[in-house]
């Protein structure tokens, strides 16, 4: 068993999980998406992408890309977020914006994660 | 993905980039979650901004204050805990980064990604020189004025910052590096088409040898100039097939060869050095008693030739043992070279020549001294080492100062850079004295003592005249080239000394024709260079060498006509 991949592994299916979880549930009503369920999903995928830095190879370049993506779009919907919360009410329809921006980033993540185990399966090790 | 220098960055920051993270995770969330009062003493929470807000100016230790209420104590005890948190992270961040800006490796994969940058801009030929020596200076400086590139590598950053110094006439791509490594030869651009030839003139000579076994091998079209001094190396470089050998004492020996029988050649071979001009007398040797102090390589490469011309000889040498048939003939002395006593033994007295030929150029110089004192008349060869000393050697009248250095300089450039000249250097060093001696004669009576020599490519850039005549089926002599331009039935005085075609070398052409892409080496001076360059690239002027009346315009004429009709 290898600890290091232990470490990443974890890292990056709880980012894929985490951001399901804040998907999940009617996207027009802000009572079903809680904001530290955002929160956490956002710092997990940075953490995430922090550790697929420095591998050089065809898969992890993509691997970082993905992960890349999921940061962008959940850095999007929390600063829609913030902006529409000082600016004006959080209504069902800014909600729907902030869930589906982080739906997008649900994408990614599976990507992400589909890539990961299809390069574990592939080692001989 | 090739930029080395973005992933080094990137993995060494990978650490503090996670505590970074996640110490400002941490810190928010408490933020976030710990109750606090509003200035109506209602309770509320910090939402994720303003604890975002807050811990990034607490962090950074900028510090604006407690926004946007007063904290109460239990909030002021998260946030104690939270800045010796985050300003230790962010602190730990800052330090990593710096490091990494100045650490080695960074800045070496920097300086090699611009150094790859500049060598893939080069469009024209270029050369690779190695390694950062007074000689590869001087032949940079030659390369670079006959309109060739250059890129130098060197194994010390010092060295390398010193070459940057250096009053060059265009920029130099330089960089440090291991040059007997096959990517740092890949970097200086060895692969590519325009690189014409790579220059290593080490002294540690097996290094010379690698060299050109890994450029025979990265591109067999590249020439390989090497320094070769052992037998062995030389043997094993020639090997090769690709690298030109470059042994300054057999160069030496050979001239010394050519100055016993035919010393007007040598004339010519300074001159196109441009180390003298034609009146210098300085290489007629005396025959007679020879006295060598050396009998190393250089030495030994004497001996063969001096033994060919059957001149009664004797070496001198402390640390180099002759044979002992040589010492049984009284032609070996083990001793101290830089001692009265000895060479009143060698005969000094009634010697006609001296060469001090050690190592070391003060010992050099100091035996001469001697030998002048002993015996005024005699004739002073000296081998100079490094052209460091060179103005004591100037100051000590010695007649011909042998310098190692200088010969390697010499022979490098005119290789490299002036074909033309190069080929025939090496024709006229086959000739005999009767040859040289009346081109001497010929060329500083109808010349000068310093005439110039130019090359000349039938071609539509050089002489665009000439070749669209030439195109044209006509038949142009090179005799057209040599009219003067104020009266075409008079000369105007240059010499041209050697025509080359495909697989044609004609020496000391006269009533040739010319055809298209010819090379042609002129000697002449200013104003005939000037002539010759007119004729070559004007269409008017060559008209009227070729039949002595002006050239009328075509638009001229029809407009004349359409005036008279």
């Amino acid at each position: 068993m290898n600890l290091q991949k232990v470490i990443s592994g974890f890292f990056f299916i709880l980012a894929m999980t985490l951001n399901f979880g804040f998907f999940y549930g009617d996207i027009g009503n802000p009572l079903l998406h809680s904001s530290y369920e955002l929160f956490a999903a956002l710092v997990i995928s940075l953490i995430s992408t922090v550790l697929k830095i420095g591998d050089k190879t065809q898969i992890g370049s993509v691997l970082l890309a993905s992960s890349l993506v999921a940061d962008i779009q959940l850095i999007a919907a929390a600063i829609f977020w913030t902006v529409t919360t000082y600016t004006s009410t959080v209504d069902s329809e800014a909600m729907a914006t902030i869930v589906s921006l982080s739906g997008g980033a649900l994408l990614a993540n599976i990507t992400s994660v589909i890539l990961y185990i299809g390069e574990t399966l592939k080692s001989k090790r | 993905m090739s930029d080395n220098a973005l992933w080094i960055i990137l993995q060494r920051l990978r650490t503090p980039l996670l505590v970074i993270i996640v110490t400002y995770a941490i810190a928010i969330l408490g933020m976030v979650l710990i109750p606090g009062l509003d200035d109506k003493g209602e309770v509320y929470h910090l939402s994720f901004f303003d604890a975002f807000y807050f811990i990034s100016y607490t962090a950074s230790t900028i510090g604006f204050g407690e926004t946007p209420y007063d904290f109460t104590y239990e909030q002021r005890l998260w946030v104690l805990i939270c800045i010796y948190l985050t300003v230790i992270g962010w602190f730990y961040g800052l330090g990593a980064l710096v490091s990494v800006v100045s650490d080695k490796t960074l800045k070496f994969e920097l300086m090699r990604s611009r150094f790859r940058k500049q060598v893939e801009k080069i469009k024209v030929d270029f050369i690779i020189v190695l390694g950062y020596t007074h000689v590869n200076v001087e032949i940079t400086k030659q390369l670079l004025e006959s309109g060739l590139k250059v890129v130098f590598i060197d194994e010390s950053e010092e060295n390398i910052n010193h070459l940057m110094l250096e009053d060059f006439s265009q920029s130099v791509a330089v960089m440090v590096g291991n040059v007997l490594l096959i990517d740092t030869l890949k970097d200086a651009g060895i692969r590519k088409k325009n690189c014409k030839a790579i220059i290593a003139l080490f002294d540690e000579e097996d290094k010379n040898l690698r060299v050109s076994i890994l450029s025979k091998f990265l591109n067999p079209h590249v020439k390989v100039i090497a320094k070769s001094t052992l037998y062995e190396t030389t043997t094993s470089l020639l090997d090769t097939d690709i690298a030109k050998v470059q042994n300054p004492f057999e160069i030496f020996a050979k001239r010394l060869d050519i100055a016993l029988t035919s010393p007007h050649v040598l004339i010519l071979e300074n001159w196109i050095y441009q180390n003298s001009d034609l009146t210098d007398i300085a290489l007629f040797l005396p025959r007679g008693r020879y006295i060598i102090c050396g009998y190393g390589r250089f030495g030994k490469a004497l001996q063969e030739k001096l033994e060919k011309h059957g001149i009664d000889y004797v070496f001198i040498d402390e640390r180099h043992l002759g044979k002992r048939e040589m010492i049984e003939n009284e032609t070996f002395l083990r001793a101290n070279a830089d001692d009265k006593a000895i060479l009143c033994e060698a005969g000094i007295k009634e010697a006609s020549c001296l060469i001090a030929g050690t190592q070391n150029d003060i010992d050099n110089i100091s035996i001469l001294i001697t030998a002048k004192k002993l015996n005024p008349d005699i004739y002073l060869i000296a081998r100079e080492n490094t052209m460091e000393e060179i103005s004591i050697f100037q100051a000590a009248k010695i007649n011909w100062v042998f310098m190692i250095e200088s010969i390697l300089i010499n022979k490098t450039a005119l290789f490299l850079a002036d074909a033309l000249k190069h080929r025939f250097l090496k024709l006229v060093l086959y000739k005999d004295e009767i040859w040289a001696t009346s081109l001497v004669n010929l060329l500083k009576s109808q010349i000068n003592k310093n005439p110039t020599l130019i090359t000349l490519k039938v071609c539509e850039d050089e002489a665009y005249a000439l070749f669209h005549d030439l195109a044209l089926g006509e038949d142009i002599k090179i005799e057209i080239l040599l009219k003067s331009l104020s009266n075409w039935e008079k000369k105007s005085g240059a010499i041209p000394l050697l025509i080359k075609r495909e697989a044609e070398e004609i020496l000391l052409p006269s009533n040739e024709s010319l055809y298209i892409g010819d090379h042609i080496l002129f000697a002449c001076d200013n104003s005939s260079k000037e002539e010759i360059e007119l004729i070559a690239s004007n269409c008017y002027e060559l008209h009227y060498a070729r039949f002595g009346k002006e050239k009328e315009s075509q638009i001229l004429k029809k407009i004349l006509l359409a005036f008279r009709l």
